[in-house]
């Protein structure tokens, strides 16, 4: 095909011959570490790679004549999950092609996907357990470093308690490592355990599930291709999910659709939207009633769909008159024509979708927000159809399923309660007693006039937020609603730069008695401060060098093989764990269904057993029906399955029907082959394919008004009205017990033993009653309405209130921030905070509106993603964008050094100034994935030789402030206030 | 013989640098050598667009006219590739690219640059295809193997199209057809004196 | 084409080279802001291009020349460089090599009317040879590593075959930029060393007038110690050689000239200038050596003939007469330096 020079070959034939005697001996898996780990990690100690010369590659290009094998995983790097095909060769990764066949990405990625193999290069990665001994980093042996950390942890249960030791698990877990991390906190006897989706989706998850029953996103990013209207806030699709914008912006082309961005800052989203609205951070109530004010002033709202499944709308009716157009502009800084031309396109042009992400939920109101962008999808019955819906983009590529199997402080995997019943049912499932976890809880002493609290009472109180944890260690004692402050951190995979206060944060890591830091990098965990002792770095392999399952922001379940083996000494988080729980003594009881497999160091639990596992407990999210074989059978074929619809063909081989990736609720066990619920609650459908309706679990009336749906149920249900959930009194009314199987009615039996009638479509084991249920075409949690008014929660109907270091001192009289209250065992004190604010005059002296993001190139805390070459060389500084008119006043220039101050713990970022447009005046924006410098000092000495990230900077989070959603104990990520000048 | 060009579609481009790691990847493309890179035009302004860019292998490659060299040449399917033994670094052809494509490792004194790195087109260079000596020196060799540039493949929003000009500019025009508008086949006029017409 | 170019533009200070384009006046509050109509389009953005300037934007990379998105100059460049360059070299070192040869064929080479007297008069102490001499090698080496860049690549390198033609050129690139610096050294020694004998006056006006007296034989103007034509080499090498220094230091630190559009400037002057001095060269080369008599002893031993001082710089023997008589024994033998 091409056509080579002759005269070019012949010249160079000796030389040409030399090159490729050198190279062509084919490159195995000793000599590749060898080549591209220890021998290159001093290479860029100094912090600039050596700019210039053409280096010889480390992994080289394709080995000729060398067989490739072709394995598949997904990028480990956002929800929307796309497919990362690797070619393999002697065990090396050598090349990474485009996954063609996967629905969701077709072919592609974003920057981050694009060089996910460079994660395998492990250029920087942590190459071996290391601990900090006298201040030195030194070397150990993963049996030392087990058996030294299982004596202080259990030294500290005997002093401080269970309660003192934090679990802090990972989105980058498979669903089976999430699931593994939750169960092994609850055999330690804790329910201070967490990840990510603290600080990204918790107010999400928890306002979407007060208002309709699951905390997801309810469509998928391909089903944004049948949107007419999209409205975005406070989500910068096109940094943070790059790929998601293939879909949304076809479908903008194809269906001529409508795009708002409401955003304190010109996106690159933005730019592709056909209405920009720049909003003030932290107003989204005051916009969203602002909107809704017109749908009810001009009678756009859909009347019907509210009627019938809807459940308080009048009472935000009522609060939204308030919003005038001239109060929402005073408030948020929109005029209100722009607002009433968004809320005639949103309620007339349907379908429409709503896309909200951090900018929305990280806000002391963050979990109120979120509910008044579902009363807006509600208002508009733009719920549960194609095209419409909450399009929640989550974060990290499995924040949804480490959410999902309940690596959270309030609840246990699948959503089922701390509450006797739940633990119960895992005691069921695990075939544990009930009582031995009871045992292992810590009793709580009465502290400060607080009441004590038994072992059974702290095993169903949630544990300490992430964002809070350093209040936990650094508080007095008798501020701790626990036996003991927190000493021990246990961090797997998890940034530490992510959340505000990081000064004290430095200080709470510096008071810990242990620290433990599994991951494939170092982390800010290990950086931050320079503990002379007691820190532990524990190479974790990354989920390209492990198989699983992950759930994608679309609920998508997606099957993973193994790339490589783990690089270097790095272990799987399977293989981690289960030696950690060796190590505390429950191994046994903890891994007595699993099978274990022969891994790397040994026998590791099996991520396919451990699927089968949660399969056997999963129903009251549906993540039953997703067997390991399905999955695995979905992924071999992705190119059966419809771009739009993500549906199979009902004559395609294995997965004949299905929708792809089997996304939950996927009723009934694999053999029922539920196909999995493309749209939540759409009721259009009958339930066998993915039909559903709202989740009645508020109870079945309030105020004498029923909560079950009116009139209406999904296609082919046999009940034509609202219905509870359905447990064996209801199947037994029914009549349709008769149609449960001997042994399915025997299990039943079994289980339920006095109270036969109590076991529920959630707790039955043999996952019969959802079968049956089916069979009648309907949805085994009831068919309720979705509530405008949540009110268990705070602020029933959501109440704009300002920021809690506000620019606007005048509005805080009218809209406070929450009274001070304690949540989640430590004391939240926002309301003080925010007078002490005033008092001060803060807003005079730190005048800039500061809000921080995303960067496509960068990830989360970013030690992953500025330790790829490839990226990093993309994002060299630290920057802060600020407006030329805010630069100029300061004399600032584009690209020179600046000094961010905030108003807490006399903080302060040396970073580079990005003057630009993007921010308005007044406003200042930073990104959040960077660490490694403190106030103006590179700390690239505290991190283990050849560990370092190539780019370091100041992290945001030292400037941001005090703030906490009441609901989740979400951080304020989004609005604080700054200062800004010229270094 | 197809004419291969790029299109960077600039109403899809989201400016997410896929383009640019997958080349990276594809070719182990050193720090500091940008063969494709993202540019983006009225930051911050409503209007901005972003633009992927690397060489467009030009219809009558000005970087070939000025080579002192002569080490450039254009494939069958007008790819302009050059040879790296040829190469001695002058600079030439980076001022005479109107689009920024040519790279040099900084080597030696004086800020003299060592020899020219550009955009192959996934296609290598002048040793036989899909060796070890033509990856070293010029990277993968996809055409070769039937596939098309990485870059292209690999975009996000599949802004940036890759293949035979004809085939790309049906695509582009098709598109603007149905959305209703397009800000240009960015680079076009200036590579290939032509433009697409919608 | 070198006309396109606006010269004015040398003044780097004055470079406001980048467009940015359509910057748009904050909307009026109540006008929807629609980013996807409002796109910036290609077709206006090259329309309201300025000559040399470039469609760009923002990089994240530090490489802020990748913000330079299509520069169509590019193009004007390329052609400026393989046309007008290489034309215009030609011309001027061929016309000026016919012109010699013209010249010699029809006036013949210039004697001494009256014969070597035998006795000799220093004329340039031994540095001050060494300068010339530093200086001449160095702007032989560069003008033929130079002309290689130019014409090389169509006549050596179907001589010789690509890769022995390119290994010599990266030869030739690397003696480039080393020899210019003592070819900078050379140029700045020359210029203190002589500056006090080259400052133009009236004499020289006289001299012109008389063209040099090389017309015709025994008509020769007075002279100092320098001519008006040497007067004019000097000028022409100092001035020449300085500007093909600052060029082409610029040329070797690309970052110095900032925009792409100032090296490209600096590069057609750099290469115009060297043409036009190997060609005064070539005439200076002419007329040390086979046009004039006795001329190139100034340079090769440092010494002339009283007779060659006496006919060309009477002024300047006449200012050193009484030492004349005694700095040179005479000499047996006269020989023509050829």
């Amino acid at each position: 095909m091409l056509v080579k020079r002759k005269s070019g070959q012949a010249g160079r034939s000796r030389l040409q011959s030399a090159v490729a005697g050198l190279a062509s001996a084919t490159l195995d898996r000793r000599s590749f570490l060898k080549r591209s780990g220890l021998a290159v990690g001093g290479l860029a100690a100094a912090g600039t790679l050596g700019a210039g010369t053409v280096r010889k590659a480390a992994a080289g290009p394709m080995m000729e004549g060398v067989e490739v094998d072709i394995r598949k995983n997904i990028c480990t790097h956002c929800s929307v999950g796309c497919t990362v095909t690797a070619e393999v060769q002697n065990g090396v990764w050598t090349g990474q092609e485009p996954s063609w066949n996967s629905p969701i990405n077709r072919g592609t990625h974003c920057a981050k996907g694009a060089s996910v193999r460079e994660l395998v290069h492990g250029d920087r990665r942590l190459k071996y357990p290391m601990k900090r001994q006298n201040g030195e980093w030194v070397r150990i042996s993963w049996d030392d470093a087990f058996s030294e950390i299982g004596q202080k942890l259990v030294e500290l249960r005997e002093n401080s308690g269970a309660d003192s030791v934090y679990w802090l698990g990972s989105a980058k877990f498979s669903n089976e490592g999430s699931y593994l991390c939750r169960k092994l906190a609850a055999f330690w006897g804790t329910n201070s355990v967490d990840h990510q989706a603290r600080i990204c989706h918790s107010t999400t998850v928890a306002g979407v599930a007060n208002t309709w029953g699951y905390g997801a996103m309810t469509n998928s990013y391909n089903d944004i291709r049948n949107s007419k209207t999209v409205i975005f806030m406070g989500s910068n699709a096109a940094e943070a999910h790059p790929v998601s914008l293939q879909h949304i912006l076809s479908g903008k082309e194809q269906q001529q659709a409508n795009v708002f961005v409401f955003d304190p800052r010109f996106t690159r989203t933005a730019a592709h939207a056909t209405e920009y609205v720049r909003m003030r951070s932290g107003t989204d109530i005051a916009v969203i009633w602002g909107i809704m004010h017109h749908i009810f002033a001009n009678g756009w709202e859909d009347q019907d769909f509210i009627d019938a499944r809807v459940f308080g709308m009048d009472e935000v009716r009522a609060e939204c008159e308030k919003w005038t157009p001239e109060r929402v502009e005073n408030v948020t800084g929109i005029p209100g024509e722009q607002l009433r031309r968004v809320a005639e396109t949103f309620a007339t042009q349907k379908p429409a979708t709503f896309i909200w992400c951090m900018g929305g939920t990280q806000h002391t109101v963050g979990t109120a927000n979120v509910r008044a962008y579902c009363n807006l999808l509600l208002a508009t019955g733009n719920v549960g159809k194609a095209g419409t819906g909450a399009n929640i983009f989550r974060g990290h590529c499995n924040v949804q399923g480490a959410t999902d199997l309940g690596l959270d402080i309030s609840n246990l995997p699948l959503y089922y309660g701390l509450t006797e019943g739940g633990w119960r049912h895992w005691s069921r499932v695990w075939e544990v007693d009930y009582d031995y976890f009871v045992s292992r809880f810590d009793e709580v002493p009465a502290k400060a006039g607080r009441e004590a609290r038994t072992r059974e009472q702290n095993m169903q109180t949630p544990g300490i937020p992430s964002t809070r944890w350093f209040d936990a260690t650094l508080l007095d004692a008798e501020e701790v609603d626990q036996r003991d402050n927190l000493k021990a951190m246990i961090v797997l995979g998890h940034g530490g730069n992510t959340v505000p206060r990081q000064p004290e944060v430095k200080a709470g890591l510096e008071a810990l008695e242990l620290l433990v830091v599994v991951d494939p990098h170092p982390t800010s965990f290990a950086s931050l401060h320079a503990r002379p002792d007691g820190t532990y770095l524990l190479p974790a392999a990354t989920q390209f060098e492990c198989n699983g399952s992950r759930t994608c922001s679309n609920r998508s379940i997606q099957w993973y093989e193994k790339i490589v083996d783990p690089i270097f000494e790095s272990a799987t988080d399977y293989w981690i764990m289960y030696r950690l729980a060796q190590e505390l003594g429950f191994a046994e009881e903890m891994f007595k269904n699993i099978e274990m497999v022969e891994g790397k160091f040994g026998p590791e639990p099996s991520a396919e057993s451990l699927l089968r596992e949660i399969n056997r407990g999963g129903w009251s999210t549906g993540y039953c029906g997703q067997s390991p074989e399905r999955l695995k059978a979905h992924m071999a074929n992705q190119d059966k399955f419809d771009l739009v619809t993500l549906r199979a063909p009902a004559d395609a081989p294995d997965v004949g029907g299905d929708f792809y990736g089997l996304p939950w609720p996927c009723w009934g066990t694999p053999e029922v082959r539920h196909p999995g619920t493309h749209i939540l609650y759409n009721s259009e459908v009958h339930v066998m394919d993915g039909g559903g309706n709202f989740r009645p679990r508020f109870g079945l009336e309030r105020d004498g008004v029923t909560l079950l749906a009116e009139g209406t149920s999904s296609v082919g249900a046999e009940l034509d009205d609202g219905y509870p959930e359905f447990t064996m009194a209801v199947l037994r009314e029914l009549g349709w017990d008769g149609d449960l199987t001997a042994e399915e009615l025997s299990q039943i039996e079994r289980q339920g033993g006095d109270d036969v009638d109590a076991v529920s479509w959630s707790t039955d084991l043999s996952g019969g009653i959802q079968r049956v249920v089916m069979e009648h075409g309907c949805v085994p949690f009831g068919n309720g309405k979705a509530r405008a008014v949540a009110w268990n929660l705070p602020d029933p109907v959501p109440q704009h209130r300002e920021p809690i270091y506000t620019p606007r001192p005048d509005l805080v009289a009218e809209f406070p921030t929450r009274d001070d209250a304690r949540e989640f065992r430590v004391p939240n004190i926002g309301h003080t905070v925010q007078q002490a604010a005033i008092d001060k005059g803060i807003p005079e002296s730190f005048p800039i509106v500061l809000t921080s993001g995303r960067l496509v190139e960068y990830e989360g805390g970013g030690e992953e993603t500025r330790s790829n070459r490839w990226l990093a060389e993309l994002q060299q500084d630290m920057f802060v964008e600020i407006n030329p008119a805010d630069a100029a006043e300061r004399g600032i220039t584009d690209g020179g050094w600046v000094w961010v101050t905030g108003p807490e713990n006399d903080s302060r970022a040396r970073v580079k100034a990005l003057v630009t447009e993007r921010v308005g005046k007044g406003a200042a924006f930073m990104p959040f994935h960077f660490a490694g410098w403190y106030q103006g000092e590179s700390q690239r000495g505290n991190y283990p030789e050849g560990t370092d990230p190539i780019v370091l900077g100041e992290m945001v989070n030292q400037i941001t402030t005090y703030g906490y959603d009441p609901v989740t104990g979400m951080h304020e990520g989004k609005a604080t206030l700054c200062q800004i000048e010229a270094a | 013989m197809a004419r291969m060009k790029f299109l960077c579609d600039a109403d899809r481009c989201i400016e997410c640098n896929a383009c640019v790691t997958a080349c990276k990847n594809e070719h182990e493309v050193p720090w500091g050598i940008n063969r494709r890179r993202v540019v983006t035009i009225n930051d911050g302004l409503p209007g901005e667009r972003s633009v992927s860019m690397a060489c467009m292998h030009c219809t009558d490659a000005p970087c070939a006219s000025v080579c002192p060299v002569d080490c450039f040449y254009t494939t069958a399917d007008a790819v302009v590739l050059h040879s790296k033994d040829l190469c001695i670094g002058c600079g030439y052809c980076f001022y005479a690219c109107p689009f920024g494509a040519p790279q040099y490792p900084k080597v030696g004194n004086f800020g003299s640059r060592g020899k020219m790195d550009k955009c192959t087109y996934c296609a290598g260079g002048p040793e036989a295809d899909m060796t070890m000596a033509e990856y070293e020196k010029y990277g993968a060799n996809r055409l070769a193997e039937g596939k098309l540039p990485l870059c292209a493949e690999m975009c996000s929003t599949k802004a940036l199209l890759a293949g035979d000009g004809e085939i790309i500019a049906e695509i582009y025009r098709e598109r603007v057809t149905t959305r209703g508008y397009g800000s240009g086949a960015w680079g076009w006029q200036t590579a290939y004196q032509e433009t697409i017409n919608v | 084409m070198v006309a396109q170019l606006n010269f004015a533009r040398l003044a780097f200070a004055l470079a406001m080279l980048t467009l940015v384009a359509f910057v748009t006046a904050p909307a009026m509050a109540q006008e929807p802001v629609n980013p996807t109509a409002r796109s910036v389009q290609e077709q206006q953005l090259l329309e309201a291009l300025q000559e040399g300037q470039a469609v760009s934007g923002r990089v994240s990379i530090p490489n802020k020349d990748a913000g330079l998105l299509i520069k169509p100059e590019g193009r004007d460049w390329s052609g400026t460089h393989n046309n007008t360059v290489y034309w215009v070299s030609a011309a001027v070192i061929l016309g000026t090599l016919a012109l010699l040869a013209i010249f010699y064929f029809v006036r013949g080479r210039i004697r001494l009317e009256h014969g070597f007297a035998g006795r000799t008069i220093k004329r340039f102490n031994s540095f001050e040879r060494f300068a010339h001499w530093m200086t001449a090698v160095c702007f032989i080496l560069l003008a033929l590593t130079g002309l290689n860049l130019v014409f090389g690549r169509y006549i050596l390198l179907p001589l010789f075959g690509a890769d022995t033609f390119a290994s010599a050129t990266q030869l030739g690139k690397f003696v480039h930029n080393y020899v210019a610096w003592p070819f900078m050294l050379g140029i700045a020694i020359m210029f203190l060393v002589w500056i006090k004998d080259n400052i133009p006056g009236r004499i020289d006006i006289d001299w012109i007038k008389a063209g040099g007296g090389m017309l015709r034989n025994g008509k020769h103007p007075p002279a100092k110690r320098f001519n008006a034509g040497q007067k004019i080499i000097f000028w022409a090498v100092v001035l020449g050689g300085a500007a093909l220094s600052v060029t082409g230091v610029l040329l070797m630190f690309p970052e110095l000239t900032g925009d792409p559009t100032n090296w490209q400037l600096s590069q057609i002057i750099h290469a115009v200038l060297a043409a036009i001095m190997v060609a005064v060269i070539f005439g200076h080369i002419y007329i040390g050596t086979l046009g004039m008599e006795g001329a190139f002893d100034a340079m090769g031993k440092g010494e002339v003939d009283v007779n060659w001082a006496r006919e060309h710089h009477p002024l300047w023997v006449a200012g050193k007469d009484a030492t004349v008589e005694t700095t040179s024994p005479p000499r047996g033998t006269v020989a023509p330096a050829e």
